[in-house]
């Protein structure tokens, strides 16, 4: 973020713009933490307060309104201990959500910079063909491949089983698109130089390509991870009859639901992994994105 | 383009005509229209805005920047509950606009579902338009605005005489990516309406997914295609004007 701390004439810089600037960010992001906050601090409410309190829900009667909870009448880890001893159901779809995301992860680790490095770094006929091929599949939602991917599913007879969800995520084209904008920067000095020190194809990939691009893969990453923690297409049609093999997002619903005591804490612990990988790879994001040629 | 009988007859486009006549589908197809035109202006006028008052600041707007971003990795799964909360017939939303002399609103059952799911959408997608639209502000050169400054003109002027044309390859980015995103809405309708949801959220993601469900393979892929068509013909469109940049 070396740009940023260069002191220079920015435009708007004026003592009234700024305070107005300020003011606004503050208020917006108070407005994005909210969510998050409220859901933190619901989770330690008493089991039976929480329970109650969201029994008032669907209420239609114009006289009553359901009051703003803001401190417990006494902190409880309530929640936790019901959610990750007493009930083993809530466990065993989060550790799916996590089985998907690190295998898909690791799998798009090993084949998404390949593919990038090849659509960037090379010259060869039909590459842009291909890469628009890339960019239409990026656009298109998935119900539209969903059912030519179906029966490739079944006729491997991979349907019901993790294979189907893991599989096909492992080349996600918005991330193709997003690495290869990023290695299109490198300059092409940078490569000729590598080749005419002998490095071959193989090790100015290893030992050039991906050094540079450390800030987009780690961003790739964690933006990946943020696909994969929020699945809900997928699940519903490629795993429609094995309930539990589902991951923890598309599950949600029917636990707030069910268990609405014990909702807050759930979400509360699937946003943790979401917010700590975020501290994480946020410089990346920044960094990745900015250095690539997104604009 | 065949029947869904074991001969497989060829039926040409019946199928199109038959897909293309039914209510749902058009309704489908008009929903997912209309929530993409909601979201991505609002995504876009809301992201540069919120871009260049990040530039403003410099170097102290690094704080608010990680904060904008964040939502875009918080699983929205998890935050369906409190939404449902904000939104409740007696819940604080319906409160801010009863202080006002408001009736309340169904938000949850009624047509104004709209609003939760395009406020969840935007709020999750709002952070990484944004950050895009920065990398692009950081790269515009300031002695531009020097001049600009020397010659007497406005914050308005400034933005919309220099900023404004200099970035617009990445302005038409981020529209395209958000619109085409905004198409593609499901995830927050169906976390919060489910797989039927009130008829002013049924996208055509809902018809495919349905339909799938049925076991009806001609309707979906012959929407599939439809859907094929309609990105391809928007985003060809827009995409030859570009051209793709790369190692030559």
């Amino acid at each position: 973020m070396t740009e940023l701390s260069k002191a220079r004439y920015r435009p708007g810089s004026s003592r009234f713009l700024r305070f107005l600037s300020y003011l606004l960010l503050i208020i917006t992001s108070v407005l994005i933490l909210l969510p998050i906050v409220i859901t933190f601090l619901y989770s330690f409410f008493p089991v039976k307060e929480m329970t109650g309190y969201l029994k008032l829900r669907n209420n239609y009667s114009n006289e009553q309104w359901m009051d703003i909870l803001l401190s417990p009448s006494i902190v409880s880890l309530r929640q936790y201990y019901s959610l990750m001893i007493e009930k083993p159901i809530y466990l065993k779809l989060f550790v799916n959500s996590a089985i998907y995301t690190v295998s898909v992860i690791i799998g798009q680790a090993l084949i998404i910079p390949a593919l990038a490095y090849s659509l960037s770094c090379f010259r060869f006929r039909g590459r842009d063909t291909l890469f628009f091929g890339v960019l239409m599949l990026m656009l298109l939602p998935f119900q539209v491949t969903m059912a030519p991917s179906v029966l490739i599913m079944r006729t491997l007879g991979l349907m019901d089983t993790i294979w189907a969800i893991i599989l096909p995520m492992l080349v996600s084209p918005f991330y193709v698109f997003l690495v290869r904008q990023y290695m299109v920067t490198i300059p092409r000095d940078m490569l000729e130089a590598g080749l005419m020190d002998g490095a071959g194809t193989v090790r100015t990939f290893f030992h050039i390509v991906l050094p540079i691009s450390k800030p987009i893969l780690g961003a790739a990453c964690a933006l990946s991870f943020a696909d994969t923690w929020n699945l809900v297409e997928q699940p519903l049609i490629y795993l429609s009859n094995s309930r539990d093999l589902m991951p923890l997002s598309v599950m949600f619903n029917a636990l707030s639901t069910e268990e609405a005591g014990v909702a807050f804490a759930g979400a509360a612990l699937y946003i943790l992994p979401a917010l700590l990988l975020y501290t994480y790879f946020q410089e990346d994001i920044l960094l990745g994105i900015q250095l690539s040629d997104m604009k | 383009m065949t029947d869904g009988s074991v001969d497989n007859n060829f039926v040409g486009i019946q199928n199109y005509q038959k897909v293309w006549e039914n209510e749902v589908f058009r309704l489908g197809l008009r929903n997912s229209l209309e929530l993409s035109l909601i979201c991505a202006p609002l995504i876009f006028v809301l992201s540069f805005v919120l871009a260049l008052m990040l530039r403003s600041l410099g170097r102290a707007s690094l704080p608010f920047r990680n904060i904008l971003l964040m939502p875009y990795l918080v699983p929205t799964a998890a935050l369906l509950i409190v939404w449902m909360l904000i939104f409740d017939y007696g819940g604080p939303i319906n409160r801010i606009l009863a202080l006002f002399g408001v009736d309340r609103v169904l938000w949850l059952e009624s047509e104004y579902l709209r609003v939760p799911v395009v406020l969840l959408y935007v709020w999750k997608n709002v952070g990484f338009s944004i950050v895009i639209f920065s990398a692009a502000l950081e790269s515009v050169p300031d002695e531009l605005y020097e001049f600009a400054r020397l010659e007497g003109a406005s914050a308005y002027k400034m933005a919309t005489k220099i900023t404004l044309p200099l970035i617009l390859p990445t302005a038409f980015l981020v529209f395209v990516l958000a619109w085409v995103n905004a198409f593609k809405i499901f995830k927050e309708v169906y976390f919060i309406g489910g797989a039927y949801p009130n008829e002013s959220v049924y996208t055509l993601q809902h018809f495919m997914n349905n339909k799938f469900s049925k076991l009806d393979y001609q309707d979906v892929t012959t929407a599939a295609y439809s859907f094929a068509v309609i990105v391809l013909v928007l985003f060809g469109v827009l995409y030859a004007q570009k051209g793709v940049r790369g190692h030559d």
